[in-house]
């Protein structure tokens, strides 16, 4: 059960080496570039979502970049949220 | 007058992950004060920058949508959209806070060879 949380644009590299290990067991958080691969319709999204993990997007972050009204189906948290998300995986995996 | 050399600014960063976003902005606007004739192409993550609804205030910066709205009141002359990058993204290109025109890499090359100067952010 590991938290990733994901910080890069879903065209760099990071994006791709956190999708190869993501697990249905693990959450991701989209927060900062992150929140881009949240966009409903793309192929970033739908891979996402394919990897069976739970996905949250940070609301301050998704809020500044425009994405409110194109979001897949993703939990939208606050900072509160990004904590009890540590609190409930074990470990935390930063992408960026 | 024939002595104005073009300028092409290449805008590839998202608009709040770092702060080239901020500065590919202000090259164009000062070549423009300058009455350079300026071009904007946004290629890859930078048709980010043009997503409407953008609220900056929930990170404490200030929202790049909104200064890329004014930018027709600077001279501007004109704007370009990677068109591969928009569809990535799901980008409508007659919904964005300006007015595009989606090119191909074909046309971005030829933008690249028809102007006097470029810089790549």
């Amino acid at each position: 059960m590991i938290l990733h949380t994901l910080c890069t644009t879903p065209g760099r590299d990071a994006f791709d080496n956190c999708l190869a290990i993501l697990s249905p067991d693990d959450a991701v958080l989209l927060l900062g570039d992150g929140v881009y691969a949240g966009i409903k319709k793309t192929e970033a999204f739908e891979r996402l979502q394919a990897t069976g993990a739970s996905i949250h997007i940070l609301r301050e972050d998704a809020l500044a970049a425009g994405l409110m009204e194109r979001l897949g189906p993703i939990l939208v948290i606050d900072m509160e949220g990004f904590v009890s998300l540590t609190e409930r995986y074990p470990r935390q995996l930063g992408w960026y | 007058m024939k002595d104005r050399k073009t300028l092409l600014v290449i805008v590839r960063q998202s608009p709040y992950g770092s702060s080239l976003a901020r500065a590919s902005l202000d090259t164009a606007l000062a070549a423009a004060a300058l009455e350079q004739p300026v071009s904007l192409l946004f290629m890859g993550d930078g048709v980010l920058q043009l997503l409407p609804d953008q609220h900056s205030e929930a990170i404490g910066v200030k929202n790049i949508g909104r200064l890329l709205g004014s930018l027709p009141l600077y001279d501007i002359e004109s704007v370009y959209i990677d068109a591969g990058a928009a569809a990535r993204y799901q980008l409508d290109t007659q919904d964005l806070v300006l007015t595009v025109k989606p090119v191909d890499p074909a046309a971005m090359r030829r933008l690249i060879n028809d102007c006097d100067n470029v810089i790549g952010f």
